[in-house]
Formats: structure tokens, sequence, C-alpha cells
């Protein structure tokens, strides 16, 4: 049961970190600056609930807060660019921040150990879980109570005012700066909400794993982050979740075992390939997505 | 004198990195989308010689490159049909997403075929030196400068004096009135990504051999330093990324002198300071839009 546990774990960090890519995405900007934020939250939530001893309720917000800051004014120069040159920008980004913590030494001695980060070692000891008893379950479930809250948030933001607007930038910038949308300000703020979001994912992530190092925020991790909402499809946030359940659940843990994990990374290249050239626009494409809607949801002219 | 002596190395051994965004900025400029599972295939194209190199043992070391560059211009036909033939221009995500796909592919390949660690690659005259005054230049680095700068002039030759040429830069610049003129842009787009790709396998065999070692974490390295190269350049600017390719390999070298660790950070702040004060790269036009 706890290999279900862990798994559901994953699985919730990845589709909080994918969600906060679906929100850049949205306004047709690809990023490669998420495992940027996300270690910004595994690293300063860490520090704050292993060195200082918070609450990690607090820890929480405030590394969101430390990854939304860093990625508005990450956002204002990067923005200028498209297309190209931001997914180099933003993987330079990522980069130069990976390298930050691959030279980040800060430890305090607590009783006769010292904890912190220790550069290429990476952070240890980050027992804010095991101190206080929680079980794997319990562990998994106040993840998922994030990732449900992300979920409904931007679920319900797909179908406010603030959703089109993205969208509209998304898909005609020229057609939406004459109807009146400023395009930095949409970019900047839909940047800075995923970096946000990539805060939270990171700061779960920290926490579960009681270890990190710079080598899970680099460039593999910003291309997961940015495959999952395209994979699954900008219709709808469900989208993200099912492509991390696809890839995270089935081609990760269960496809090595039925055929070795030899050649697992093989298949799973393979497997984009052909996704993008049946789907190209995501297993939940607009038509898909109109006819789930359809099912819940009864149109007024019906 | 150090310093002199690494960034001449930096600026021979930097053609390749030209030749590498090269690659990338063709298939931008022609197509204006972005392959990155380019510098990859290149690499693929180096390990598929470097088999043929090992299967038979005696193989002289222009025929292995010839193969890298024939293995990696089929390679990029293939990333061609599997990532650009079949999925609509409309959707940039997925063409985009596909290159992924093929990159995590051929990484894999790579690691499958090196076991996981760098093997021997055959090098070229590796023990001869020139001395010229306090310099001391190897003669393979010489090799690897005058085989990129003739594999341009090459290019450029092709693309400026054949009928293959004009039609590349007829679809480059206008795709609809290239075809109003009867060029298919279908066999045009495949021939850019066979050209780009047979760059892209020499200049993987000649980082193989300059180093003579062929290290399998090199397809994500390059894909980085090429696309930092095509930014630095301009996109769509073969001149601009010749110049980018020499700067970065001079700006590597140089720096190398006084920190391996700074090395690739310093190529990071160097694209930063392009970004901020030159947008457009160094000979990109101002304004592009993709």
């Amino acid at each position: 049961m706890d290999y279900l546990y862990g798994l559901a774990q994953t699985i919730g960090v990845h589709t909080i970190i994918g969600l906060s890519a679906y929100v850049v995405l949205q306004t047709g900007q690809v990023t490669m600056a998420q495992a940027a934020f996300y270690a910004v939250g595994a690293y300063v939530s860490a520090m704050l609930t292993t060195l200082w001893g918070l609450n990690i309720l607090i820890a929480i917000p405030v590394a969101a807060l430390v990854a939304m800051v860093l990625a508005g004014l990450a956002g204002f120069p990067a923005l200028r660019f498209k297309g190209l040159m931001l997914v180099v920008a933003t993987m330079a980004l990522g980069e130069a921040v990976r390298e930050f913590f691959f030279n980040f030494d800060y430890q305090i001695a607590k009783g006769d150990l010292k904890v912190g980060p220790a550069g290429a070692e990476g952070f240890r000891q980050i027992r804010y879980f095991y101190e206080r008893g929680w079980t794997t379950a319990e562990v998994a479930a106040f993840i998922w109570m994030f990732v449900i809250g992300i979920m409904a948030l931007l679920w319900w933001m797909d179908r406010s005012r603030i959703g089109a607007v993205l969208r509209a930038v998304g898909e005609d910038e020229l057609a939406a700066q004459s109807v009146g949308i400023n395009l930095t300000a949409v970019k900047v703020s839909a940047f800075a909400i995923g970096g946000a979001i990539a805060g939270v994912g990171g700061a779960l992530y920290a926490h579960y794993t009681t270890h990190v190092e710079h080598t899970a925020f680099g460039v593999l991790m910003a291309t997961f982050a940015i495959a999952y909402p395209i994979l699954g499809g900008l219709s709808s946030v469900f989208g993200t979740l099912i492509a991390v359940v696809f890839i995270q659940g089935l081609l990760i843990q269960w496809l090595p075992i039925l055929i070795g994990g030899e050649l697992r990374n093989l298949l799973f290249g393979l497997l984009i390939l052909l996704a993008m050239n049946l789907r190209p626009r995501g297993l939940i494409d607009p038509r898909v997505a109109r006819t789930l809607r359809g099912l819940f949801v009864r149109s007024p002219n019906a | 004198m150090v310093l002199v002596q690494a960034i001449i190395d930096g600026i021979l051994v930097g053609t390749t990195y030209a030749l590498i965004g090269i690659g990338f900025t063709l298939i931008f400029g022609v197509m204006h989308k972005l392959n990155l599972a380019f510098a990859a295939a290149s690499i693929a194209g180096a390990f598929a010689s470097l088999v043929a190199w090992q299967h038979f043992k005696d193989l002289p070391v222009p025929l292995v490159f010839l193969i890298s560059a024939a293995a990696a211009g089929v390679l990029g036909y293939l990333i061609y049909l599997t990532c650009f033939r079949f999925i609509p221009l409309k959707s940039p995500l997925a063409t985009l997403m596909a290159t992924v796909g093929m990159l995590i592919f051929l990484e894999e390949i790579v690691t499958h075929v090196s076991d996981g660690k760098a093997q021997n690659y055959p090098g070229m005259l590796p023990d001869a030196r020139w001395t010229l005054g306090p310099l001391d230049i190897r003669v393979d680095y010489i090799l690897v400068f005058a085989i990129s700068v003739a594999a341009m002039l090459l290019l450029l030759a092709l693309l400026y004096r054949t009928r293959l040429g004009i039609a590349t830069r007829a679809v480059a610049q206008q795709p609809v009135a290239a075809q109003l003129c009867g060029i298919s842009l279908d066999r045009t787009n495949a021939a850019t990504f066979v050209m780009s790709g047979v760059l892209g396998g020499l200049a993987g065999a000649m980082i193989g051999s300059s180093a003579e070692l062929l290290s399998n974490l090199l397809p994500l390295q390059l894909t980085v330093k090429g696309l930092i190269v095509t930014v630095i350049g301009g996109l769509g600017s073969i001149p601009g990324a010749i110049v980018a390719g020499l700067l970065v390999g001079a700006v590597e070298k140089g720096v190398e002198t006084w920190s391996v660790l700074a090395r690739d950070l310093c190529v990071m702040l160097l694209i930063f300071v392009f970004l901020v004060a030159k947008p457009a790269g160094i000979f990109g036009k101002l304004n592009v839009r993709d």
C-alpha cells in the first residue's frame, strides 16, 4: 500500500509542476524556467521548516511567494522575447538557478548534527513529516489537498475573464493587443502565477523526499514541466493530470515491470512522437473538452 | 600568453559550434520552427560512425567522418518525417514537443551504444604540434577549422549557386509564393533537414575527434550550446551563427584557464548580456516574430 501512496505523492507533485507550466503556456509562451522556481520553492521551504522550525503551513506560502517574486522579476526582461529566444532565455535562467544551488552552502548546527543546504551534496535531513510521525498516506493526502485546490482554482480561472484574456494572448497577440489587452502585464502575471504554483510543488517535493539536490532541477525537469500540459492539451486542467498519470504512473512505474527498464526511455520518446502526430493539440483537445463538458453541463440551448 | 593561446584554441574549435548553430538556424530560417533534436541527431551520427569504426578496425579517419555526416543526414530526414511532416504547422507546440520526444529517444540510443560512459574516438594527428613563437597550436585544431570553413563555403555555394538553394531561400522568404512558383515545400524542407544534418554529423565527428573521446553527455550539452549560439548570432542568420560560434568557443576556452566551474556560468551570462543589449542577435533583424 505504501508503494501506491508513494506513487500518489509523485503524481501529485508532478501535476502541480505541470499546472505551473499550463498557466504560462496558455499565453503562448514556452518556458523552460519552471524547474528553477520548483528549486526555489524546495530550498526556501525546507530551510524554513528545518533550520528555523516553522510550521509547514507557513513555509509553503512563503516559498510560493519567494518563487512568485523571482518569476515576476525574471519575467520582465525575459518576456521581451518570443518563441526560441524565450526558450533559450528561460533555459539559461533555469541553469543559472541550478548552478546557484550547486554552490549554495549554508548549514546550522542542530544538536550534534549540521543541517542545511551543502552545495553539491544537497540538502539532507528535511525530516519535518518524520519528526511529526506522519504516515505516507497522510503525506499523500496533504499533497493532494494542494493539488485539488490548485486544480479547482485554475478550473475556475479558465472559465473566468482572466482565462479568456490569457487564451486571447496565446492565440493571437496582435488581436489581443488591439482590443486593449496589456501584453506585458498579462504575460508577467501568468509567469508569476506559474512561478508561485511551481514553488508550492517544490516545497511539497522537498518535504516528501527529505533530500533535495541540484541535479533534480535540471533541463530534464523543465522539459517534463512543459511536456505534461502539451501532451495533455491546453483546453482543460484535467489534460495535465491525465498526462502525468500516463507518464509517471504508466510509463515510469509500470512499464519497466512489463518490459524491463532497459527500453523505457526509448519507448517514452517514441510515445511522445506518436501522441503528437496523432493528437497535435493534446490528448484532451478542444473538441474532446467540449464533448466532456457536454456530458456534465447541459448547454443553455438544448 | 596562456590566455591568448586558449582564445586561439577556442576560436579554432569554436567552428564546430558554428556548424551546430548553422544547423539550428537553417531549419529555423526555412520552417520557422525549432528542431530541438538537431544536436542530438548530430551526436547520434558521430556514434554511428563510432560503431562502424569499432566494428571494422582499420577504418581511415576521413571515412569515419563521412559515415558520421551521412548517418546524421539520414537522421535529419527521419526527424523531418516524424516531427514535422504530418503534424499541422498551426500547432507549433506539437512540433516542439515531438522534437523533444525525438531528443529523448536519440539520447537513450546514445546511452545504450556508449554503455553510459565516454568512448574512445579516432583522432586526427593527435600529437602533431605547430610552434609559432610562444604559441603552441595543435595541428588537429587547425584541421577542424579548415574542414569547418570548407563545409560552410560549400553550404553557401549550395544556397546561392544552385536551384535547390534558390528554392530553399524562396521557401524561407515566402512559403506560399514559393509554392505558387511550383516549388515543392515538402521536398525543399526535407532537403534542408538533410543539409543541416550532414553539417551536424561532421561537427559531431570533429568534436569527438579533437578530444579523441565521444561523451554520452554530449547530446544535451550540445543542444544547450547550439541554441545559445543560434540566439547570440540572430535567428535565421548564417553569418551570425558563425561569428557567435567562434565567440562562444573563445569565451569558453578563455574562462577555462581561470576556472572550469565558472565556464558554463559565463556562457549563460554572455547570453543574458546579448538578450538585454542586443536582443535580435549579432546579425539578426529586429522585430523577430515567430
